[in-house]
C-alpha cells in the first residue's frame, strides 16, 4: 500500500537528490557551452573561497532566525492576550488576526513593495506625518535597510502561524493544573513564566522548527521584493542556488551549495529533535 | 479601611489591564489587517490615485477599471488564474489519492519498513525546494514535460506528497481500531476495508489535507518560475513577478486588483480549514518525540 507513495516519492524527491549529489561533482553548464567534466571536490573547494557564499549563508541564518524568534514572541503574546476573549467577539478577532496567514507570499511581497516605496509609500507617509523621520526612506534599496525590511514583511506574515499555534496549546493546559497555580496565588505575570510557558515549551519548539525550516527555503517573499538585491544584501541561499543555476547555468556549482546546505539543515532538525525529546 | 484599600487597588490594576488588554489586541488587529485593506483599497483607486505621492486613505473616485483591465488587457490574467487553479487542485487531489493507501499502511500495517519510510516522508517534507531544482529540471526535460501543467504538477508533488501522507496518517491514527475489526469479521479485505470503512470516517481529513496541498501549491513560485517558459502557462504567483517590470510598473492599482484576485481562492480556503489546522500543521513534526 505504501508502494505508489513510495515509487512516485522515489522518483522526485529521492532520484533528484541523489542526481544533485552526482552534479555537485561535475562541471555542468546548464546551456552546453562547456561540455560537462567530472570535478570531484571541486565545486566544494570553489564554495569555500566564494565570499557572496558566506554572504548568503549569514543573511539566511540572520533572515531565519531574526524573523522566527520576533514572530513567535508577538505570536506568543497575542495567544496569552487574547487567551481569555471568549464567545463570539473572541472568535471573530482570533479569526481576523490569521488574515495575513491567508495571503499568499507573492501578493505580500508586492503589498509591502507598494507600501515600502520611497515616494508615494504608505508606510513613508505614515512616518512622515508623525515626525518620526524628516525625509521618505528607500527601504528596499537601501543596502543595510533592505534585510530588516525584508524581515518586517517576513514577520507580518509569519505571526498568526504562532498564534494560532500557542493558542491551542494554551487551551491544552490542564485546569487543575492552573486551578493549584492559583491557589498558591501564582498570578499574572509569574503564573505565565511558572506556569504556562513551561507548558507551551513543545509547542513553541516544534512551532519554531517548522518555521525554521520554512524560512530556510523561502523563495518568493525575497525574490518578489528584492531579488537578492541591492548587491547581495539581501541575497540567501536559495536565492543564491536559484541565480547560479538559473542565471550562470553552472548547475554544478549550484547542487554543491544545495548539498551543503542539505547537510547543515538535516543537522539542525536532528539536533533540535533531540532536544525535544529529552523533555 | 487596610482592606478596602486593598480592594479598591486590586480593582484599579484590573481595570488597567482589561485596558491594556483591549489596545494590544486593538493595535494587533491595526498591523494584521491594515496592509490588506490598503491592498484591497487600492485596487479600487486609479491608476493616478495609486501612484499619487500623498497617498490617500481611501479611494476618492472608486473604479473597477482596474478589475476590467485583468480581464481586457494585453495580459490573459484568466488563463493565469485557471493555470493555478487547475494544477494547484491537480496536485491536491493527486497527493491525497496517493498518500491515503501509504498513510494507511503506516498508520496499521506492522512490517519492517514502517519506521524508515516513515522518517523518509518527514525528511522529504523538510527538503530544501531549491535542492530538487536542477535535477528535478533535467528531469522533466529528458521527460518532455517541461514548460506542461503535468510537469508543474509533478513538481508540487514533490512536498504535497509527503506532507498528506503524514497529515492523513494522524487522521488515521484517530480512527478507532474496533471499527476496522469488525470488517474484517465480516469477511473484508485489506483495500476495501480502507476504501470502505476508513475512508469515509476520514472524509473531513481527506478534504483539510487536500486543502493544505492546495494552499502550498498556490503559495509556490520557485517551480512554476522554473519549470514553466511560456508565459500564457505561467500561475498567477510566477506571472505577477514576471509581469511586474511590464506592465504593472507604475501601474499599482491594476497590481493589487491582480492580487486582491490571488488572494481570494486562498482565503476561502483558508478559513475553510482553519478550525482542523491545528493538527494539519504539526503532524509528523513530533513524530520523533
Amino acid at each position: 500500500m505504501v508502494l505508489p507513495s513510495v515509487g512516485v516519492l522515489a522518483i522526485v524527491v529521492g532520484y533528484p537528490v541523489l542526481y544533485t549529489l552526482l552534479l555537485s561533482t561535475q562541471d555542468y553548464n546548464l546551456l552546453g557551452v562547456t561540455p560537462t567534466r567530472f570535478v570531484g571536490a571541486g565545486n566544494y573547494h570553489k564554495l569555500l573561497d566564494d565570499p557572496t557564499f558566506w554572504t548568503s549563508l549569514a543573511n539566511t541564518a540572520l533572515y531565519t532566525f531574526g524573523s522566527v524568534a520576533v514572530a513567535a514572541v508577538l505570536g506568543l503574546v497575542l495567544a496569552l492576550v487574547t487567551e481569555d476573549v471568549g464567545g463570539r467577539r473572541g472568535r471573530v478577532a482570533r479569526a481576523l488576526l490569521l488574515t495575513p496567514w491567508a495571503v499568499p507570499f507573492v501578493v505580500v511581497a508586492f503589498l509591502f513593495r507598494y507600501m515600502y516605496l520611497q515616494n508615494g509609500g504608505a508606510i513613508n507617509a505614515v512616518l512622515l506625518a508623525s515626525g518620526l523621520i524628516r525625509a521618505p526612506i528607500s527601504w528596499l534599496n537601501e543596502a543595510s535597510l533592505a534585510l530588516p525590511a525584508v524581515m518586517v514583511t517576513n514577520i507580518w506574515a509569519m505571526t498568526p502561524f504562532f498564534f494560532l499555534l500557542l493558542a491551542a496549546a494554551l487551551a491544552g493546559i490542564p485546569n487543575e493544573v492552573l486551578e493549584s497555580a492559583r491557589v498558591d496565588r501564582a498570578r499574572g505575570l509569574s503564573l505565565v513564566m511558572h506556569v504556562k510557558l513551561p507548558f507551551l515549551r513543545n509547542a513553541l519548539l516544534v512551532s519554531s522548527l517548522l518555521m525554521i525550516i520554512a524560512n530556510f527555503n523561502d523563495f518568493a517573499k525575497i525574490w518578489a521584493m528584492t531579488q537578492g538585491g541591492p548587491g547581495y544584501s539581501t541575497t540567501t541561499l536559495v536565492v543564491y542556488v536559484y541565480r547560479q543555476a538559473f542565471e550562470n547555468f553552472s548547475i554544478g556549482y549550484a547542487s554543491a551549495i544545495g548539498v551543503v546546505w542539505l547537510v547543515l539543515l538535516l543537522a539542525f532538525a536532528v539536533a533540535y529533535l533531540r532536544a525535544l525529546r529529552v523533555h | 479601611m487596610v482592606a478596602a484599600r486593598r480592594v479598591d487597588g486590586r480593582f484599579g490594576t484590573r481595570v488597567a489591564a482589561r485596558a491594556a488588554q483591549v489596545a494590544a489586541i486593538a493595535l494587533a488587529l491595526f498591523w494584521s489587517l491594515a496592509p490588506v485593506y490598503w491592498m484591497v483599497a487600492t485596487s479600487f483607486k486609479t491608476e493616478l490615485e495609486a501612484a499619487s505621492l500623498a497617498p490617500t486613505l481611501w479611494p476618492h473616485a472608486p473604479t473597477f477599471a482596474n478589475y476590467r483591465g485583468l480581464w481586457s488587457g494585453s495580459l490573459p490574467f484568466l488563463s493565469f488564474f485557471t493555470n493555478t487553479l487547475v494544477t494547484c487542485l491537480a496536485t491536491a487531489i493527486v497527493a491525497v489519492i496517493i498518500a491515503t493507501p501509504a498513510a494507511y499502511a503506516l498508520s496499521r500495517a506492522r512490517f519492517r519498513l514502517r519506521a524508515p519510510i516513515g522518517y523518509a516522508m518527514l525528511v522529504f517534507r523538510m527538503l530544501p525546494l531549491v535542492v530538487l531544482l536542477a535535477p528535478l529540471y533535467l528531469l522533466l526535460l529528458h521527460a518532455r514535460l517541461l514548460d506542461t501543467h503535468a510537469g508543474l504538477v509533478v513538481g508540487f508533488t514533490t512536498f504535497g506528497l509527503p506532507f498528506a501522507v503524514w497529515m492523513l496518517k494522524s487522521f488515521i491514527d484517530a480512527v478507532p481500531i474496533e471499527v476496522e475489526e469488525a470488517a474484517r469479521i465480516d469477511g473484508y479485505r485489506r483495500w476495501q476495508i480502507l476504501l470502505k470503512v476508513v475512508v469515509p470516517l476520514i472524509l473531513p481529513g481527506l478534504l483539510t489535507t487536500a486543502t493544505f496541498v492546495f494552499m502550498e501549491a498556490w503559495n509556490n513560485l520557485i517551480y512554476p518560475l522554473t519549470f514553466i517558459t511560456t508565459l500564457e502557462k505561467q500561475t498567477l504567483p510566477a506571472a505577477l513577478v514576471l509581469t511586474f517590470t511590464g506592465q504593472f510598473k507604475t501601474d499599482w492599482g491594476g497590481m493589487m486588483a491582480a492580487a486582491t484576485l490571488t488572494t481570494l481562492p486562498l482565503m476561502i480556503a483558508f478559513f475553510a480549514v482553519q478550525r482542523s489546522m491545528v493538527r494539519g500543521l504539526t503532524s509528523g513534526a513530533v513524530a520523533g518525540a
